[in-house]
């Protein structure tokens, strides 16, 4: 009884605040609930009518969707990429050096999504931003300026930005740690073949490090499906354009704003069960060598 | 996985002391560390130069500050609320931190000590809760906090903190608590110490970096939340930091000084317990994820 006894109090609290929580947005997915329901307390049964329109409207499709997966396959290829690099950059340094490139790229993971995001907005901004003024100072942009967060593409390649820029460090020394355990005497061998710095990475270290690869994708892809603040917190993102939603603010817009909670439970049910995939993926890249111990 | 990220450059070092054979090859490799660096280093840089430069006119005039000041920040600090939600923040982050690692120290005991059945079950439970998206749990917690009384509450918003940070708490603090020998709790057992002395004099002080640790990481989850914080409170004296900055962007035009500022005060403590943990970071998400 003692491991139940120690695990009690953690179980319980995550049973009221995570998995009570998670039942009840199920079931009010199936509800027609809005603001009349918030003061009522009342609210009807409807079935699947809310999952029904939610996939039938090709805003979903046209629109969401693509927000959401095109951003999340482009922001986790960008970290991970990046990330992988700066690893192999770092491997190559001096001890010294090392130390002082991973300090530094530390303070891109350290600083919060609010700010960074608000920094990003602030280098960006429309009128007065360093971007701007840049472009503006070597000919490639006119006068008039351009918005970069009302169009869709340069909207989402600002939060691209943001999150490799955020989530790159992760990856970095993860993939060092990874890179720093494979023999040494691998990459001899292959040097000695005649393989070169590209054939020694993809030959020798990559295999070696498969599910460490597969870690950070799968982590840096859960991150990035369920993007919130660095979408809400720019301009138009907290519901005026609704060209720019993703799941998880058209979740939050459609519950908060519009008073749909119905509606917008079966949102945030569908981001839900896309992540639910994903982490299934995960946990079979964990544990497809050995069981937890 | 720590100790070999430790030990490897001791033993690689004298490989690393040839001379690069190509100059070209050297200057790539100096260009390329000044890339990241730049990347890096640029937004954080930006941040702080345009939160001393006063009010600031354009992005150029904030890039080098020619007659620094603190006024930006004198002015946060006096003006609105900005002290009352760095209060309700701070307050939020020590429930959190105290609540998370009790709880967690304990559950981890449990997890790393004993085997028992649906151990496996209760380890992946733990592992898959942390994918749920806070998009998700918003809805059902606001309703929930409605019907409890509890909106407007920062004890409220910390009890949901400590659900959100112990699950990670959990995983994290077992390798601690397995990598203490258990012949050291026998030793005490034979010393005749019961159960409670042993987890205070024994345990507790070996496990005490990793405690350091996922308190750390708790302070950072309840200190950078948005969505909950944001959802939670009408009441504006009640807001924490990072919704409090909202505060300071104009109707029209945004002080962006004003908001550097505000931003660079938010974001310091996270950098600094950042520093902290480095070592730790990387080594134990993946050992934790890798090792199971």
């Amino acid at each position: 009884m003692a491991p139940w006894a120690l695990l009690a109090p953690a179980l319980a609290v995550i049973a009221v605040l995570l998995f009570y929580p998670l039942g009840r947005v199920v079931w009010l997915s199936f509800r027609h609930y809005d603001l009349r329901s918030l003061v009522s307390g009342e609210s009807e049964f409807v079935g699947f009518d809310n999952f029904a329109a939610l996939l039938g409207d090709s805003y979903l499709w046209t629109i969401v969707l693509p927000n959401t997966v095109v951003f999340a396959v482009a922001a986790v290829g960008g970290t991970v990429v990046f990330g992988t690099l700066v690893a192999l950059l770092l491997q190559s340094l001096r001890p010294l050096w090392r130390t002082i490139v991973i300090s530094c790229v530390m303070v891109a993971w350290a600083m919060p999504a609010v700010t960074g995001t608000y920094v990003w907005r602030w280098i960006f901004d429309v009128d007065r931003g360093i971007v701007r003024e840049t472009l503006q100072a070597v000919g490639m942009l006119g006068p008039d300026g351009f918005n970069w967060f009302t169009e869709r593409l340069t909207f989402y390649a600002i939060v691209v930005l943001n999150i490799v820029h955020h989530g790159f460090p992760f990856v970095a020394v993860t993939v060092l740690a990874g890179l720093l355990t494979v023999p040494r005497e691998l990459h001899e061998a292959a040097r000695i073949d005649g393989a070169n710095g590209w054939q020694r990475f993809w030959n020798v270290s990559f295999p070696t490090l498969l599910p460490i690869f597969a870690v950070v994708t799968i982590l840096s892809t859960i991150w990035d499906f369920k993007v919130f603040a660095q979408v809400y917190l720019m301009p138009g993102g907290a519901g005026t354009n609704e060209e720019i939603f993703n799941f998880g603010v058209w979740a939050y817009v459609e519950s908060f704003t519009t008073g749909n909670y119905g509606t917008g439970a079966a949102i945030a049910v569908l981001l839900t069960l896309m992540l639910l995939a994903i982490t299934v993926a995960y946990l079979k890249a964990l544990f497809r060598e050995d069981d937890p111990r | 996985m720590s100790q070999v990220a430790d030990r490897a450059p001791a033993v690689r070092a004298p490989a690393r002391r040839r001379p690069s054979r190509r100059p070209a090859a050297a200057a790539a490799k100096g260009a390329a560390v000044a890339g990241v660096l730049f990347f890096t280093l640029f937004p954080a840089y930006f941040m702080l130069t345009s939160a001393v430069s006063g009010k600031v006119g354009s992005g150029f005039e904030a890039l080098i500050p020619t007659a620094p000041t603190l006024a930006n920040f004198t002015e946060v600090l006096t003006r609105g609320n900005f002290l009352t939600y760095l209060g309700n923040s701070l307050l939020v982050a020590l429930i959190t931190v105290l609540g998370s690692s009790l709880l967690a120290l304990f559950a981890a005991v449990a997890v790393a000590r004993f085997r028992f059945r649906f151990r496996t079950t209760v380890l992946i439970m733990i592992l898959v809760i942390q994918m749920v998206p806070l998009e998700a749990l918003v809805i059902p917690l606001f309703l929930q906090a409605r019907e409890l009384q509890l909106l407007n509450s920062l004890l409220g918003l910390s009890l949901v903190y400590i659900a959100l940070s112990l699950p990670f708490a959990v995983w994290m603090l077992r390798g601690f608590v397995a990598a203490v020998p258990a012949e050291v709790e026998e030793a005490a057992y034979l010393d005749g110490a019961s159960w409670g002395r042993m987890f205070w004099s024994v345990l507790l002080p070996l496990v005490a970096p990793g405690l350091v640790a996922t308190s750390i990481f708790s302070f950072i989850t309840a200190w950078n939340e948005f969505i909950l914080a944001l959802t939670f409170f009408n009441d504006t004296d009640k807001y924490t930091v990072a919704v409090g900055l909202r505060a300071f962007f104009g109707q029209n035009t945004t002080d962006w000084g004003l908001v550097m500022a505000g931003s660079t005060i938010i974001t310091l403590p996270v950098m600094v317990f950042f520093l902290f943990v480095q070592r730790g970071l990387a080594s134990g998400l993946v050992a934790g994820a890798v090792k199971g």
